[in-house]
């Protein structure tokens, strides 16, 4: 396996959401300026906390707003070099509405083609941003209701953490969205962050002990703190890159790291590991941890390697995440977050070391890599958060996955930042909310002699990972050049699955109710790729387990 | 974390995922002609998933069209409750993820009623919590793996194990090494997963004392340089007898690179990978084999005097195009013999709840090849808990020690080891426990 097939394997997917529609910032204004062009008229304007949005309504509107939360960006610029973000700058440029590989405004088109109005925020502030976010929606749907009167129904939808505040907002403020559709939703900042900082812990813990790894100092100090950990860990990912097929551990390894070399332990095993602890999915972009090339490794590498690699893959996103949210979060909480300081990381894998025993080397190199990471190695130390700014974090916007109104989710069943765990989490809240529902229904009728059924309110889309995707060039090694596969990669949703998921949403907007069955199922078969099997499951993200 | 109670939650989520594509009200009367996934008037389809090809594969490949050979049988003469019975085969090659995939296309593109011998206790273990057949309500029949962990009926509900447990193969393994072989000195050469986990309690639970223990990672055994190092350990340790307790493949490469490096103690084989064709297939001389020790809890594959060899052994010739009939195409057979029981107890109206009650009400009394009974219930979805041992002939052929089957039972606690008094019934008339 050579070096240069994997170097792309790190800068792979995009965290950072690009932007559709390019406005200068605005003064606050009482009302948006509008162009008055058809047959779109496009309104620019500010909300009182200075977000500026974008509406667009078309000539032939037909009462429906359909309301977009763009996802998660950096609230601080990232210098060039760093791969997979250098470059970036905070923008708070608004988005109206869902792209496709950042640059394909079909979906946008679609709905405006149809009759509908869009409108996005770009929110006041950028990092995680939910609590001033959910605020920034509420105020500028009275501002299009204001804009145009004729506004009958409003639905809400965004992607990653504007899934995130578009389940926020449902659960908030229910009366002011008819439906809502949180796509490759976030889950609550302590779930995610104990999902990026476990793995950005244990790289630190394992293979360069100079991350910082959080507890950033204030200020400008804590800025560059947290970029030298992402160039320290995007560094350590390429030299763990390297030492895939021969195991080796990268040179910066910690003592405990350089001993479990020394014990003959792949540094691929212990990667998996740590990706396995954190709950990082096991197929990526290209690695579906199945495929093998043709010859002697074509069951040893699915079995061994690829899980490892898929790991790699993903776990840039998770690492890039840990360092970009911890240094954000850790600002709005005063102190540090992150805190392991009692998480059982054998229990955690407690499963997953059976299923990836041979990727992991064997159950006696499993209990010397959680030996390594056990609190009782003085070379692995674990994190303690500041209390007061732990509950900080706590306080701000939490989702329950209390359905309201008709929901839709849509998640990659291999999504390496906004896991589907997150979504199964609403899909079990709602199963015990129906229930109670239900329950209170049954006593309701003992006693007026009326049944009132209630609402199943929620449609869970998975967007599934075909049979087998890893492809191998004619020497064996593994084709990290190709487009991600589907369910794999960040909210990597193709147009048709978009709309299917926009269809479902003003329908169950404008009606209250979801399309018939058998439409339902025509969309989604033709989008490819999604599933909706009820049945699907997904491991809660290991904040819950 | 949760304040809700998960279990309750997952049962929660069922309920609601039944119904969740039925937009509209059902007569309580249709429901009651619903037809069960996978079940027609004229048919039942079951599906597997199992290493078809890959290293783990010799030997286990041979394990699906031994059962087709049984059902081909079957609906030969009218199949169960006027049903045919289809097998669809899927190759998983050994690796859990695809495993995972292979069963999601069974379940969901072919639709199976239900799911049948799947091997490997890392396959089983993915596929429960990731396809999750428990929760769905589909009954995973007669895993091949006796891993310990999946009699646990609260986390496997509707999965049915059928070889004994590694716990009491070891159990019983260490007890006639213990009375065999006194003050020798013993080695292990295991597989380093649960499976191997599994044997080092029950070793321990035995007390018996291991002089060296050589663990190896599952696939490791396909690297040539590796089995050499198995064998420097044991010889360094001078141990006088070892055991090899793993697959196949595993067993294989032990045998192989000892006889080149001349490294002969008295080796003592674990069922999984005990397979004399299997491993001959893949270069093993059968003098390598002669006199090792092995075990099984079906009679010796060569015992043309047992009415079930003979009966298998005509299938074999007439459905399976008379492939070398070994300890694979015996078990395959025999778990299709106790699954047409498990069918047919199920009733004319076939569901998968029926099934799973049948098992569990009538599954101890279907007959079948086993020297060991079967002890399934309400309570355990365990099949046999016993083994017999014996020693391989010139040609590789595994015979009973003494020149008769003497079995041992226990569980796979801190139950005794204890010889059998199990009288196995005789066979149904023709081998077609439907006609009974």
């Amino acid at each position: 396996m050579k070096k240069t097939r994997f170097l792309s394997i790190i800068s792979a997917s995009a965290l950072v959401s690009m932007m559709v529609v390019g406005i200068p910032s605005v003064a606050h204004a009482a009302a948006p300026q509008c162009d008055g062009k058809v047959p779109i008229n496009s309104c620019q304007g500010a909300t009182s906390d200075a977000a500026p949005y974008v509406m667009q309504v078309p000539a032939n509107f037909n009462g429906t707003l359909v309301l977009y939360s763009h996802g998660y960006r950096p609230n601080v610029p990232v210098p060039a070099g760093i791969p997979g973000y250098g470059g970036y700058t905070v923008t708070n440029t608004p988005e109206p509405g869902p792209l496709v590989g950042d640059i394909d405004t079909s979906v946008i088109a679609y709905l405006l083609g149809h009759g509908f109005a869009v409108a996005g925020s770009g929110f006041a502030r950028q990092g995680w941003n939910a609590d001033s976010a959910i605020a920034t929606d509420v105020e500028l749907i009275g501002a299009f209701k204001t804009q145009f009167p004729a506004t009958k129904h409003v639905v809400a939808w965004g992607k990653s953490l504007g899934g995130f505040i578009t389940q926020g907002l449902a659960e908030k403020y229910p009366t002011l969205v008819d439906a809502v559709a949180p796509m490759c939703v976030a889950d609550n900042v302590g779930a995610e962050l104990t999902m990026a900082g476990d793995f950005l812990w244990g790289v630190k813990t394992l293979f360069d002990p100079t991350i910082k790894g959080g507890n950033y100092s204030a200020g400008a100090a804590g800025y560059a703190e947290a970029m030298g950990d992402l160039v320290k860990f995007f560094t350590v990912m390429g030299k763990l890159q390297a030492g895939v097929a021969t195991g080796a551990w990268p040179d910066t390894s910690s003592a405990s790291g350089k001993a479990l070399a020394t014990a003959g332990i792949p540094s691929r095993s212990a990667l998996l590991l740590l990706g396995l602890m954190a709950g990082i999915p096991t197929q990526s972009a290209h690695f579906d941890s199945i495929s093998g090339p043709d010859g002697a490794l074509k069951v040893t590498f699915p079995l061994a390697i690829s899980p490892a690699l898929a790991i790699l893959e993903n776990g840039a996103n998770a690492g890039a995440l840990a360092v970009l949210v911890l240094q954000d979060v850790e600002n709005q909480a005063g102190g540090a977050i992150f805190d392991n300081s009692k998480t059982d990381y054998a229990a955690r894998v407690s499963d997953d070391r059976v299923i990836f025993n041979a990727a992991l080397s064997g159950n006696t190199a499993i209990n010397a890599l959680l030996g390594a990471l056990s609190p009782l190695n003085p070379d692995a130390p674990r994190a303690v958060g500041n209390a007061a700014a732990i509950v900080k974090m706590n306080a701000l916007q939490a989702n329950t996955g209390k359905i309201n109104v008709p929901t839709i989710t849509m998640v990659g069943v291999a999504d390496p930042i906004t896991p589907a765990g997150a979504s199964v989490r609403i899909a079990q809240a709602f199963a015990q909310q129906y229930l109670d529902e239900k329950a209170k229904a049954y006593k309701d009728y003992a006693k007026s002699g009326s049944y009132k059924a209630p609402k199943k309110n929620l449609i869970s889309i998975w967007s599934t990972t075909p049979a087998a995707y890893t492809t191998f060039t004619s020497a064996g090694a593994p084709v990290t050049t190709t487009p991600a596969a589907p369910g794999t990669n960040h909210c990597n949703f193709t147009a048709a699955q978009y709309l299917v998921v926009a269809q479902e949403l003003v329908s169950a907007g404008q009606t209250g109710k979801f399309l018939s069955g058998g439409k339902f199922r025509n969309l989604v078969r033709r989008a490819k790729n999604l599933s909706i099997d009820p049945f699907f499951n997904a491991p809660l993200l290991k904040f819950y387990q | 974390m949760i304040a809700i109670n998960r279990r309750r939650l997952l049962a929660a989520s069922a309920v609601l995922a039944t119904g969740g594509l039925i937009l509209s009200s059902v007569p309580a009367q249709a429901l009651s002609l619903h037809r069960e996934v996978g079940v027609t008037d004229s048919s039942i389809k079951l599906g597997v998933t199992l290493p078809m090809t890959g290293a783990a594969s010799p030997g286990y490949n041979k394990v699906p069209s031994a059962i087709k050979a049984y059902f081909d049988y079957v609906n030969a003469n009218g199949g169960v409750n006027g049903r045919k019975i289809t097998l669809v085969v899927k190759d998983d090659q050994y690796v859990p993820t695809l495993a995972v995939a292979k069963t999601n296309e069974l379940i969901l593109k072919d639709r199976v009623f239900a799911l049948l011998a799947p091997l490997g206790t890392a396959n089983v273990k993915a596929v429960a919590a990731v396809v999750n057949p428990g929760r769905r309500g589909i009954p995973t029949l007669f895993v091949n793996t006796g891993y310990s962990g999946f009699a646990n009926k609260k986390a496997y509900p509707t999965t049915f194990t059928i070889l004994p447990s590694y716990i009491v193969e070891a159990k019983i393994m260490a007890q006639y090494i213990s009375e065999t072989y006194p003050g020798k000195k013993i080695g292990l050469l295991y597989q380093d997963d649960d499976f191997g986990d599994d044997a080092l309690a029950g070793f321990k639970q035995a007390g018996l004392n291991l002089t060296v223990k050589v663990p190896y990672a599952s696939g490791s055994q396909a690297i040539s340089t590796v089995p050499p190092t198995w064998i420097q350990k044991l010889s360094a340790a001078n141990v006088d007898v070892v055991i090899l307790f793993g697959v196949s493949s595993a067993t294989a490469a032990a045998l192989g690179t000892a006889a080149v490096m001349k490294y002969a103690p008295k080796w003592i084989l674990g069922s999984v990978g005990g397979d004399a064709t299997t491993i001959k297939a893949v270069g093993v001389p059968a003098g390598v084999l002669y006199g090792a020790v092995g075990a099984s809890f079906l009679p010796a594959t060569s015992d043309t005097t047992d009415e079930y060899i003979k009966l298998f052994q005509g299938i074999n010739a007439k459905y399976n195009n008379n492939a070398v009939f070994d300890n694979n195409v015996l078990v395959g057979m025999n778990t299709a013999f106790v699954t047409v029981q498990a069918i047919a107890a199920a009733g004319k109206n076939l569901t998968r709840k029926g099934l799973i009650a049948a098992i569990e009400k009538k599954g101890a009394t279907f007959a079948n090849a086993g020297l060991v009974p079967l002890i399934f219930s309400a309570t355990s979805h365990v099949g046999y808990s016993g083994y017999w041992f014996g020693t391989y002939g010139p040609t590789g052929d595994l015979k009973p020690n003494g020149g008769e089957y003497t079995v041992y039972t226990t569980d796979s606690g801190k139950g005794a080891v204890v010889k059998s008094t199990y009288k196995r019934p005789a066979m149904p008339v023709d081998g077609l426990p439907t006609k009974s």
